[in-house]
């Protein structure tokens, strides 16, 4: 059984929830979600003949109000950062998550989603700043939770990156 | 000239250590010097020295040498670049040190302990984790065994005080010395291990985990890593400390253990009430996974290919179990009681019944003996160890002991006291009559009523001894009627005895033997006294004939009497020739003193010259 603990991370609403309904093996209600304030499911990814298991915990979303519990990032190997396409503040957020995530565990693989493609009229992200990002050597993909365009892919990305990293630190003298 | 033939040597020949010494500058060099040192050889000493060719000879031959030796010396000096030197060779000289001998190890002892000191001071933790799966077995036991005794005692007396299981179980336990909280335990605990689940601290993921055969369950992935997250938000809601973590988790019937291990968990999921030996047992497993994994869990980072061999420790977990009070050891309680009860029950009936079947049989005893004649009970009663009897007793009357023996009693248990008394029951003066009067066998005596009644035949005196007893009887004695008892004179023996009185033999004047007249007579006396014989002999009585001698007055009455002996004593043997018994038949002489008639006559004084008879019949 090879496992890696993910994270998905995102702002309020930008539907890393419905992102992965179609794609994970759910154990929990999204009721967890809003009372515990995270939501574990599992994906599963062939890779070549053994199948990498990634335990996503789905962490509630930030906003003004409220900031995501960094006590659930502990041990994760990779995170999944979610932005709504059709608003940029939610890119924002993304970047500044991610600045906490590195900040508190490193440099770890990631890959950022931008969700709703399907949204065409309504994309607000302007394509010099995913540029830019990717520049800046971003693994950035589009997807949509609707038509399931793009999910998949990233999925295997994040797995792809996950086993070329060093495996998470475990154990560390002081616990975050 | 050895040493330096052999540098000419090396001057002249090239050889492949060659470092690029400028050969034909050097011998130049050395020749001049060797001519000039010939030459100058007086001079000081110093100017040799000097000697800047001296110098350029020496750069020559060893600027190599030299070369090598500063980059050392600044290799050593620079602290950087020593470090990184020494860096590479320490630890094959550390290893061969140690290999050697001791003296490594002592010397470092006092720094390494200085530097493990600093380091616990600094950190802690860093030592608790080191030590925590050797010493936390050996508090917890303590610990947990102390609370077990107080708690559970307190917990399960107050339940089960007052319920009637609860009194049989404090009977149990004061009889087996166990205290009663494990009796309670024993009786009442059913539990079910239905999951256990490594999950590794840091990051939540599962490591290895069992299920039992028929438990139901989500995905154990999914499911240890909601725990932590669980954990994580209840730490952060709640603001606990850091190092806390869940103990236990309770819902309904369901019970979720958290046994908490420096780099892993391990939670089981029980179903039931489990013991607190069973934390025991989890933390123990728990313990020896990071003893022999320590390493390995360490780090852990998802793939739990190494551990696979930790699910059949987590299995032992699952398989424990409490047999349920419902099992074997109930069915066999009902059965062993309900054979205790049934042979108690049966003691104590066969006792009950003994006892009442010799209350019976002593009743019926008693009852008898009161209907006894002769035998007055005064009082009758049960003893610690048996009976008592007292009362009267006729000796005529029926023997008590005897009585007793045939009544099923043990006679050693009853003790009984009799005094004797008279007692006027019909039967038993019956009995006394016919003790005092014996009857002959011809008469009998019976109870008639109330009055003791004589019948058949009986002598004469015998009558009369009779009277006058029945006369002595006292007074509410049953009176003794003898009006039926016929005299025996009466009957044939009368008829005889009547016969042969009648008869007499005459005899002449001076004569003792009778005339031929009388043979008829003595045989028909003859005759009499065998049939009286016969019929006494029949009759129980004893027949005594008498044969009376008589004269008549005429002579002297001295030769009067002998005639009439010796006329008795005739007869008599005239009889027994006869076939007479000699014993029946008494002789006696009267001589002329009873005469039949007054003899006023010859006629008259041949009837006194005669034998007679007289037949007394005795008993």
């Amino acid at each position: 059984m090879l496992q890696r603990k993910i994270c998905m991370l995102g702002a309020f609403s930008v539907g890393k929830t419905s992102l992965v309904r179609r794609f994970v093996e759910s154990a929990f209600s999204d009721t967890y979600l809003t009372t515990v304030g995270v939501k574990i499911d599992k994906k599963s990814v062939a890779i070549g003949e053994r199948t990498l298991d990634l335990i996503l915990w789905d962490i509630a979303g930030e906003d003004e109000v409220s900031t995501i519990r960094t006590s659930y990032l502990r041990g994760t190997a990779g995170y999944l950062l979610v932005a709504d396409g059709t608003r940029p503040v939610t890119l924002d957020v993304a970047c500044s998550l991610r600045e906490r995530v590195t900040g508190l565990l490193g440099e770890l693989p990631f890959v950022l989603l931008l969700n709703k493609c399907d949204l065409v009229d309504d994309w607000r992200v302007p394509a010099e700043r995913v540029a830019t990002l990717r520049q800046a050597e971003w693994p950035v993909a589009t997807s949509s939770a609707k038509t399931g365009e793009g999910v998949e892919q990233a999925f295997r990305e994040l797995a792809d990156r996950l086993l070329d990293a060093k495996a998470p630190m475990s154990s560390p003298p002081q616990a975050p | 000239m050895g040493a330096s033939g052999r540098t000419l040597g090396w001057l002249l020949n090239e050889s492949a250590s060659d470092t690029g010494v400028d050969r034909d500058a050097l011998a130049r060099a050395l020749i001049e010097l060797t001519r000039e040192a010939e030459r100058e050889k007086a001079a000081s000493a110093a100017a040799a020295a000097q000697d800047p060719r001296l110098d350029q000879l020496r750069r020559l031959l060893l600027g190599h040498e030299i070369a090598t030796l500063s980059r050392l010396r600044e290799r050593i000096d620079d602290p950087e670049l020593f470090a990184d030197a020494v860096s590479r060779a320490l630890p094959s000289a550390i290893a061969q040190a140690s290999a050697r001998d001791q003296r490594l190890g002592e010397v470092l002892a006092p720094t390494l302990a200085s530097a493990t000191q600093s380091s616990i001071r600094k950190d802690p933790r860093t030592l608790v984790n080191i030590i925590y799966p050797v010493i936390v077995p050996a508090i917890r036991r303590s610990i947990t065994e102390t609370i077990d005794a107080t708690f559970e005692s307190l917990n399960r007396t107050l339940a089960w005080s007052l319920s009637w299981r609860g009194l049989k179980w404090r009977l149990e336990a004061w009889r087996t010395g166990v205290p009663f909280a494990q009796v309670v335990l024993r009786h009442t605990l059913v539990y079910r291990v239905e999951h256990v689940f490594l999950i590794h601290r840091h990051t939540g993921l599962l490591i290895a985990q069992a299920t039992a055969q028929d438990a139901a369950g989500q995905d154990p992935q999914l499911v240890s890593s909601m725990l932590v997250a669980i954990q994580d938000f209840v730490r952060d809601s709640f603001a606990s400390g850091q190092d806390d973590a869940l103990d236990s988790l309770r819902h309904g019937e369901l019970l979720l253990w958290c046994e908490q291990g420096p780099a892993a968990s391990l939670v089981a999921v029980i179903r039931g009430t489990p013991p607190e030996s069973l934390h025991t047992v989890l933390n123990d497993t728990l313990m020896r996974i990071h003893a022999e994994r320590g390493q390995a869990l360490a780090d852990f980072d998802g793939d739990s290919a190494p551990f696979a061999d930790v699910s059949a420790q987590l299995a032992e977990c699952v398989r424990l179990r409490q047999l349920s009070p419902h099992g074997r050891r109930r069915r066999r309680r009902p059965w062993l009681a309900g054979l205790l009860l049934l042979a108690v029950l049966g003691v104590a009936t066969d006792a009950w019944r003994q006892a009442r079947h010799e209350a019976g049989l002593w009743s019926n005893y008693v009852e008898r003996l009161r209907g006894e004649p002769g035998i007055v009970v005064a009082s009758a009663g049960k003893t610690t160890d048996g009976w008592q009897l007292s009362g009267l007793r006729d000796p005529l009357a029926a023997d008590p002991d005897e009585l007793l023996r045939l009544s099923g009693l043990d006679p050693a248990r009853v003790h009984a006291s009799w005094q004797p008394y008279q007692a006027l029951n019909p039967s038993l003066v019956l009995q006394r009559l016919q003790a005092l009067l014996a009857p002959p066998p011809t008469a009998g005596l019976a109870v008639d009523g109330d009055r003791i009644v004589a019948s058949g035949e009986a002598s004469a005196a015998w009558l009369q001894k009779a009277r006058d007893i029945g006369r002595t009887l006292p007074a509410g004695t049953p009176q003794l009627e003898l009006a039926a008892v016929r005299d025996l004179d009466d009957g044939e023996l009368g008829r005889l005895r009547r016969d042969i009185e009648a008869k007499a033999v005459l005899f002449d004047f001076g004569e003792v033997i009778p005339g031929g007249a009388f043979d008829a007579t003595l045989d028909e006396v003859a005759e009499g006294i065998r049939q009286l014989a016969e019929l006494s002999a029949r009759l129980g009585v004893v027949p005594r004939v008498t044969i009376t001698g008589h004269s008549d007055s005429t002579g002297r009455s001295s030769a009067n009497l002998s005639v009439s002996v010796a006329r008795a004593e005739v007869v008599r043997a005239l009889l027994i020739k006869r076939g007479v018994g000699p014993e029946t038949v008494t002789v006696r002489g009267a001589g002329p003193l009873e005469p039949l008639n007054r003899e006023e006559s010859e006629a008259e004084r041949s009837l006194n010259r005669r034998v007679s008879f007289r037949v007394a019949i005795d008993e």
